[in-house]
Parts: C-alpha cells; sequence; structure tokens
C-alpha cells in the first residue's frame, strides 16, 4: 500500500491484527483466548448508524453504483504514458483489487489512440466487404440479431510489462501489469455471419477498422477469422462500454489488444495486408539483429502474484499467519494447465495451485498457501504454463533472443520481493 | 489449405468442419482438447484452438442449429457504390486507394506550421508525449535498428521514427489522411497530405528515385509510388505476396523466433536451479511513480463537495409521503415543534424521533442540505 495513508488505517490494521492472531492460535489449540484481556470492539458493542435508520430505497440508484468506500479503487494513468492530452493514452486496471477472473466494465483498463469516441447506436453501422461474394451492411439491430456466442477472455495490451525490458520501473503490479482485462464478451463469431457472404478463394487478409477519430486499424490473418474471432457487443452481460468500443469491437480471443478494434465500422477481404500505422511504426518488436517482428499475435503465457504485492503488503502479518499468496495466470495462445511458485526469484520451484474455472484464452486464478516467518525475506516469482506447451521464460532466456528494445510482448517472469519489514518491492532477477 | 477453407465457410457443414481438424491432445491438468494443427497446418499464431468435439469447442457448448442456417443468414444490405467509395478509403503500398493529386515540399511546411507543429515540434522533433517525425537522416538512423541497450544500458538506442523504421510509406499518406490533425481529423485535402508527406520525407532527408527530396520538390502520385523505405526488409515473418500465411504459420511454430519457450520443443520445466550464475536482483532505480490518481487501497469516504439540492424536489421525492397528510410545508400544525427552537427541530429531524420521523427522513444528505429542506418543510417557502 502507498505508504500509511493516515493514523486512522493503522489502528483499524491493528485492530485486525490483533482479531487475526487470535483466530489463528484459536486454531492452534491454545488458550490465549480467556487469558487475553482485551478491549471490547466498539463495532460490535455499540449499534452502528446503519443498523439504525433507514437505507437508501430502492429507486435511488437506477443503475448501481460501488459503496463510496471503494472510491481508490480505480483505473489509473501515469503521465510517462499520456500522449495527446489522454488523448493517444492507456488507463491501466487496478488488478490488485481483482477478485475471480471477470475485471468489472468500470474498472477495465481502457487505451485509445485519438480519445474515447461516444457513437450514437442509431447512427451505428458495420460494413463488410471486399473479397466477398455478396458484400454488406449492417444496423446494430440488424448485427445482433445473428445467433450469438458468451465466451470469457481477458484483453491484454502487447506493452503490459514493456516498460520494463530494462530493469523494473513501476513499483506497483496495477501499472506493471495492468495493462490487461478480463469480461464475459457476446457476439457472433465471423465465420457465422461469413457462411452467407461467401470469402472468395484468395482472400487472406482481413483489415478491421475503427470509426473513432484516428481510424485505428488492424489487418488479421484471415486463420483467425474462420477460427474464432468475433465482434461483440456484449461486455459482462450488459452493452459494450465507450472505452470498450460501444457499440460493437472486435474480439481475437488471446491477440493482441490494438489487433481487438474498437468502434468497428468496417472489414475488408483482400489478397495482401495492409500496414496500418499500428502494425508498422508501432507494436512491431525490434530484436537486437535490427529485424523487428511484425504481425506477432497472440500474447504469450504469462502470470503474476497479485497478492502480496507493492499495493498489498504483509506489514501487518504476525509470526505464524497463515495466509494466501494468489495471482493470476494466462495466454493469449491456450489454457493455462499449471503455474509454479519460486521463494527464492526462480532458481527453485514448487508447483501452485490452480483456483476455479480454467477457461481457453482466459485469466486463470492461481494460489499457494504459506505460513509467514516474521522478518522473512521472499522473492515471490511466478511461472505459467500452456497447452500449447509454452512456458514462461526466464528474463535472461527471453531477452537473449528479444534484447531490451523490443517494447511489446514481455512475458518472462516478474518477481516480489517481500523484505524483512513485510514490504513489498518490484524486482528483477538478471544477469 | 484454401480450397478446404473456402468449403469450410461456403459448402461445409459444421460436423465436416470438424473432420477437417486434426485433433492434438495437450489437455495437460486441465484436460481440454487442443489441436495446434488446423486442415494439416500450423496454426497462424503458435498457439492452440479449439475445434468443436462433441459439440463442445473447448468448455462451451456449441448450438448445432447455428451452422445449419447460418449459410442463409443475411441480415443486412448490399452497400451501394458511394457508400462503399465513402469508406473504403484505405491505402496500399501497390497504390490501391491512393488519390490522385500533388503539393511541394514548401506548401508542405507551412500546413505543418499551421496544423502539426504545436504537438510534433519545430521540424517534427516531437518531445512531450507527441511522437517524433523525424531525427534527421532516414538512411543513417536506419542503422541505428541494430543498437541494443541489453549489454550496455548507457550505450545508445535504436532510432524508431518513420524515416528510419516504417516499411511503406502509404502508411504514412493513409494515417495522415484519417487520423491527423489529431484533434480534428480527416480535415486535410489530398493536395495537402501530397504536401505534407513530401514535407515529411524532406525533414528525414530522403530520396525519391534517386533525386533528393529538397526544398524544391513537388510530390505527385507517380513520384509517391517510387518511394522506397530504407528499412522495408527490416520485418520478419515476411507478410507480402504469395504464400505470406504459410511462412507467418512457419514463423510462430518455432518458439525460438520470438523468444518463446515450449516444452514440445525442448524446453524445460525446471524445478531447482533455474536461473543462470549471473543473475543477481535488480531493484528500481528512480523508476515511475507519478501515478494519477495517487497509490490508495483506503477505504474511507471520499472528500467530495456536495452540491447543494433543491429543498421543494426533496420534499416531493421522499418527505412528501409523510408530510403531506400530517406537517406539510408550512402548516400551521408545525407550531409546536418550532416551540422548541430550530436547533432541537435540526436535531430531532437529523436523528429522528420515536414518534415516526426516520433519521433525515431516510435521506443521505448532509446535515446542511438537510437543514435547508427542513426549513422548507416548516415554513413553506425556499430560503
Ligand atoms: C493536438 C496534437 C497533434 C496535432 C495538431 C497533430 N498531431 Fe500527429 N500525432 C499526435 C499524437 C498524439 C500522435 C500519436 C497517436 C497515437 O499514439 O496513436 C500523433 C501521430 C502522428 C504520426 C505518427 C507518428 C509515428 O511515428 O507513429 C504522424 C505521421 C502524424 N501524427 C502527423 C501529423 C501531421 C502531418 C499533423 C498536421 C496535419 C499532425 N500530426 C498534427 C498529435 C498531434
Ligand atoms: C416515514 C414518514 C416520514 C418521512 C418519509 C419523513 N418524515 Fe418527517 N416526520 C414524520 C413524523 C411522523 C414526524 C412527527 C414525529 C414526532 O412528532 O415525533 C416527523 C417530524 C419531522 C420533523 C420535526 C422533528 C421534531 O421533532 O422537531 C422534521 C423537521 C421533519 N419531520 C422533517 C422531514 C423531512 C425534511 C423529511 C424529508 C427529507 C421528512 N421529515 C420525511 C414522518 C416522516
Amino acid at each position: 500500500m502507498n505508504n500509511k495513508e493516515s493514523q486512522k488505517v493503522l489502528e483499524r490494521r491493528d485492530f485486525f491484527k490483533k482479531t487475526a492472531a487470535l483466530s489463528v492460535t484459536a486454531i492452534a489449540g491454545t488458550s490465549l483466548v480467556s487469558s487475553n484481556a482485551r478491549a471490547d470492539d466498539p463495532a460490535i458493542i455499540n449499534n452502528v448508524p446503519w443498523g439504525q435508520k433507514w437505507g437508501d430505497p430502492v429507486t435511488k440508484n437506477r443503475y448501481g453504483m460501488p459503496s463510496k468506500y471503494e472510491h481508490n479503487v480505480l483505473r489509473r494513468n501515469t503521465k510517462l504514458l499520456a500522449s495527446g492530452n489522454f488523448r493517444a493514452s492507456i488507463a491501466v486496471a487496478p488488478i490488485q483489487e481483482s477478485m475471480g477472473i471477470i475485471t468489472p466494465n468500470g474498472l477495465f483498463f481502457s487505451r485509445c489512440h485519438g480519445g474515447v469516441a461516444q457513437i450514437d447506436p442509431n447512427e451505428y453501422r458495420l460494413m463488410i466487404h471486399g473479397l466477398v461474394e455478396k458484400p454488406i451492411v449492417l444496423t446494430l439491430e440488424q448485427l445482433k440479431r445473428y445467433p450469438s456466442v458468451t465466451r470469457t477472455h481477458f484483453i491484454e495490451c502487447p506493452a503490459n510489462g514493456g516498460q520494463e525490458w530494462r530493469g523494473p520501473q513501476f513499483n506497483s503490479v496495477q501499472f506493471a501489469k495492468g495493462f490487461m482485462s478480463s469480461a464475459e464478451w457476446t457476439g457472433v463469431y465471423i465465420k457465422t455471419i461469413l457462411e452467407d457472404l461467401g470469402l472468395k478463394p484468395e482472400a487472406q487478409w482481413m483489415l478491421a477498422e475503427g470509426s473513432d477519430n484516428s481510424e485505428m486499424g488492424r489487418t488479421v490473418p484471415v486463420d483467425k477469422v474462420l477460427d474464432d474471432a468475433m465482434i461483440v457487443w456484449g461486455q459482462n452481460g450488459e452493452a459494450l462500454r465507450p472505452e470498450q468500443g460501444y457499440p460493437v469491437r472486435l474480439l481475437l480471443p488471446g491477440w493482441e489488444g490494438n489487433l481487438c478494434v474498437k468502434w468497428l465500422k468496417r472489414l475488408e477481404f483482400a489478397t495482401e495486408p495492409w500496414y496500418c500505422k499500428e502494425e508498422t511504426s508501432k507494436y512491431t518488436d525490434l530484436k537486437p539483429t535490427g529485424k523487428a517482428i511484425q504481425h506477432f499475435y497472440a500474447n504469450e503465457v504469462n502470470s503474476t502474484v497479485t497478492s502480496p504485492s507493492p499495493e498489498i503488503d504483509w506489514t501487518h502479518l504476525k509470526d505464524g499467519d497463515i495466509v494466501e499468496i494468489e495471482g493470476l495466470a494466462w495466454s493469449g495462445m491456450g489454457t493455462i494447465t499449471g503455474v509454479d511458485l519460486s521463494f527464492d526469484g526462480g532458481r527453485n520451484y514448487v508447483k501452485a495451485n490452480l483456483k476455479g474455472l480454467v477457461l481457453p484464452k482466459s485469466w486463470t486464478r492461481w494460489s499457494y498457501i504459506h505460513t509467514y516467518k516474521k522478518g522473512e525475506v521472499l522473492q515471490l516469482t511466478s511461472r505459467a504454463m500452456d497447452d500449447a506447451g509454452y512456458i514462461q521464460p526466464t528474463i535472461d532466456q527471453e531477452v537473449s533472443v528479444m534484447g531490451v528494445e523490443a517494447v511489446y510482448h514481455r512475458n518472462a517472469v516478474e518477481t516480489w520481493e517481500v523484505n524483512a519489514k513485510g514490504e513489498v518491492n518490484h524486482v528483477q532477477i538478471r544477469s | 489449405m484454401f480450397k478446404l477453407d473456402r468449403k469450410l465457410i461456403i459448402t461445409a457443414s459444421a460436423a465436416a468442419a470438424v473432420a477437417l481438424f486434426t485433433l492434438g491432445c495437450n489437455g495437460g491438468e486441465t484436460g481440454t482438447t487442443a489441436s495446434t494443427k488446423v486442415n494439416g497446418k500450423a496454426t497462424i499464431d503458435g498457439g492452440v484452438t479449439y475445434p468443436v468435439v462433441n459439440g463442445k469447442t473447448g468448455p462451451y457448448y456449441v448450438n448445432p442449429q447455428v451452422a445449419q442456417v447460418a449459410p442463409k443468414l443475411y441480415n443486412g444490405r448490399v452497400p451501394t457504390a458511394n457508400e462503399l467509395k465513402a469508406w473504403d478509403k484505405d491505402i496500399m503500398p501497390d497504390g490501391t486507394g491512393l488519390p490522385e493529386g500533388s503539393g511541394s515540399v514548401e506548401d508542405g511546411e507551412e500546413v505543418y506550421d499551421a496544423k502539426c507543429v504545436m504537438c510534433h515540434g519545430d521540424f517534427g522533433s516531437g518531445g512531450g508525449g507527441y511522437p517524433a517525425l523525424s531525427k534527421g537522416n532516414a538512411y543513417d538512423l536506419q542503422k541505428t535498428l541494430t543498437n541494443n541497450r541489453w549489454k550496455d544500458p548507457d550505450a545508445d538506442g535504436p532510432t524508431r521514427v518513420f524515416g528510419s523504421y516504417w516499411p511503406q510509406v502509404s502508411t504514412l499518406f493513409w494515417y495522415i489522411k484519417d487520423g491527423m490533425p489529431h484533434p480534428f481529423s480527416k480535415s486535410l485535402t489530398d493536395d495537402e497530405v501530397y504536401a505534407l508527406v513530401a514535407y515529411v520525407l524532406n525533414i528525414n532527408e530522403m530520396e525519391i528515385d534517386g533525386e533528393e527530396v529538397d526544398d524544391e520538390y513537388v510530390l505527385d502520385r507517380e513520384k509517391f509510388l517510387k518511394i522506397k523505405m530504407p528499412n522495408r526488409d527490416g520485418f520478419e515473418p515476411n507478410i507480402a505476396g504469395p504464400g505470406a500465411l504459410d511462412r507467418v504459420r512457419a514463423y510462430y511454430a518455432d518458439a525460438k523466433n520470438f523468444g518463446g519457450q515450449n516444452l514440445h520443443q525442448g524446453a524445460e520445466r525446471c524445478m531447482t536451479n533455474c536461473q543462470k550464475e549471473t543473475a543477481k536482483t535488480k531493484r528500481i532505480n528512480g523508476g515511475i511513480t507519478n501515478f494519477l490518481p495517487p497509490m490508495s487501497d483506503v477505504r474511507d469516504l471520499p472528500a467530495v463537495k456536495e452540491v447543494k439540492v433543491d429543498p421543494v424536489a426533496v420534499y416531493k421525492s421522499t418527505c412528501a409521503m409523510c408530510h403531506d397528510s400530517y406537517l406539510a410545508p408550512g402548516s400551521a400544525e408545525w407550531s409546536g415543534y418550532l416551540a422548541e427552537g430550530m436547533d432541537t427541530v435540526y436535531a430531532k429531524g437529523i436523528k429522528g424521533t420515536e414518534g415516526g420521523m426516520p433519521a433525515k427522513g431516510g435521506t443521505d444528505l448532509s446535515d446542511a442540505n438537510f437543514k435547508t429542506v427542513v426549513d422548507y418543510i416548516t415554513s413553506g417557502k425556499v430560503k
């Protein structure tokens, strides 16, 4: 946590420490419970204000909002990534506060190249043309009449972690790994629409273009279009948020967030690729050979510890406390098959445990139960694997091929160092 | 491959499509049915796909009726020729979509100084979060692309700007036409874009067909199509021309090409002694800390400036249901209460009374706001 906000918080923490210590010893069977003369908790002894007066009427929030007390759970920016007056910029998701494998829509990371467009759905049109037998224009209502599918997938900006090729920069999991979020998306497979439009045999590439101010476009190979590419309008059970491309975006499960073109207006098929700005000037990975990888589609297997993290430290833990080390694993190339955890910066690993639903190209939760020794110094490093066979590289392994100038697609293992006080800092273990 | 794909799209039923997939079982601990091949070819991204098996793709059920009706689903209409012309404005390297027109370096500089310089700086130098459009001679700077600070952090890095890095000039025309100037895009004429492109080539010290793009240069469509970018061969895999998709598939089938480690390609799941001897702990040196808003996980009430409420509106929406019949705004029934003094009336209203008045009338108004409603309800007037 960002250092010691207020005395009040410390006092509250003290209180929780006491209760935590109490429950641990109770489990251990000692009789501290009776011998320890403690003050009664006023939160139990006194009537609480909300228990004695009317709550809000159900008519108050026609669209519900989080508790006022959650006001620090926010997307955040940094000036470093603030091009164009925050119109060619990114706001990152507070993944340290994230639960399960879904990001609430209001916290979903937001990246744009010409500002967040506000589209009138009545004026929305989607055009599909080029090398198809029958081109088509669809209104939003017509698009949504296609039979829908619903899928849970993360979307990740390939620059997630990209500021840290040459060394750790962000003492924060929100900034070091929060260029991504996850949602349950509803839309139609493009292959379903193409069944009738009829793709011509010579079509190899599809241009996807947004209708925003930057007219953001990307070239997609037809392989993906005919596999799991979707045109989506639903996000976690409601319409897409403007920040995610309302009313319609492209979703290429597992692939660079930038390829999942928002505010989608046009799909064109052709024999040759397009060379858009975001697949030449940017989103290309320069290697030490002087050649850059272009069309680097999939976000590779990756993982991070989310708790503890620089934001969620262990300063409040007592010797012997049992604590859950928790994290996320994800792969744009397939399904997570396992996660290993290291306490010494990736020198030695034990197997961690997957939790909950394990879905293709989706965030996957994992955890490991640890008994904390006061004063111990740990270097927590997680390492994920997927069913395509990929396992996260060490920093040295990745850098030996990619150098340190690639910007995008950095998926080497990441390390949080827990110091003797229980504070957590971002470090890297590398030559 | 393409014949098969077309079958998949035009004629094949879903059942036939499934048969086209080569099933490989890499299920691992989670037991999904994944395949690294489609129609006998490697996947395009080096990952796996989940063909429909027993009515499911991976963990998801698929409605089998959809495949049957899909060939008959055409929910929209055919675009008109003018609609296609209005939207199909992309520009490709071979000149597809590139309009006729011309513009000089001189005119380009004028437009640049009027519409671009405030963000992109003098001579495209960039800065302050705005990309540079030039850093000097494109041919010289292209040679810096092998600079890599992996061994020496203090060495010079590579310079990636339009002239030194971009593979195609068509991108520049297209992007300026569609996306610039940033706050008011799609406002430049084709001639202005030709002039701006000429100017950007000029400040990158580039040449066309052996001729320097000097201050007198006039660019047109024909000359544009002769531009060769210094770094046009600087990208892999090669995506141009026939066989491109096969080359992409082959590239991503080999983890070594992109720094990946694949257990099916000889990588190891190392459990002990997995770091190099030389690996040390590297800590943040300075780092980036200017987070907006500042990082915090405190759960308290936010400091907000409360907006003043309209007492009559609050009365109507929340007090009226009880007070219309008793103690209505300005009614004589208030006299007994008011005799105790206004402070008591406020206090009791805030706390609520056993006689049936809920605390603050059931609202979460601030004391100050609530008092304005009390003023209204007791007097019948808005102060
Ligand atoms: C209000 C500021 C602003 C103005 C004015 C502006 N631009 Fe830009 N320009 C930007 C931003 C911001 C970006 C980066 C956009 C992104 O990240 O997607 C950009 C990107 C570019 C790029 C791509 C650079 C690269 O290397 O990727 C070019 C080329 C460009 N602008 C040309 C122009 C031209 C020509 C004009 C004048 C007609 C212009 N710009 C006016 C803000 C501006
Ligand atoms: C559920 C019904 C109810 C609602 C809703 C309600 N009141 Fe009352 N209010 C009462 C009753 C009943 C009394 C008389 C209580 C008593 O005599 O103890 C009262 C008394 C009061 C008093 C006098 C308190 C005192 O004893 O001096 C004030 C002031 C008052 N209401 C203001 C409001 C305002 C302002 C609202 C709307 C924001 C409101 N009330 C909403 C039922 C209600």
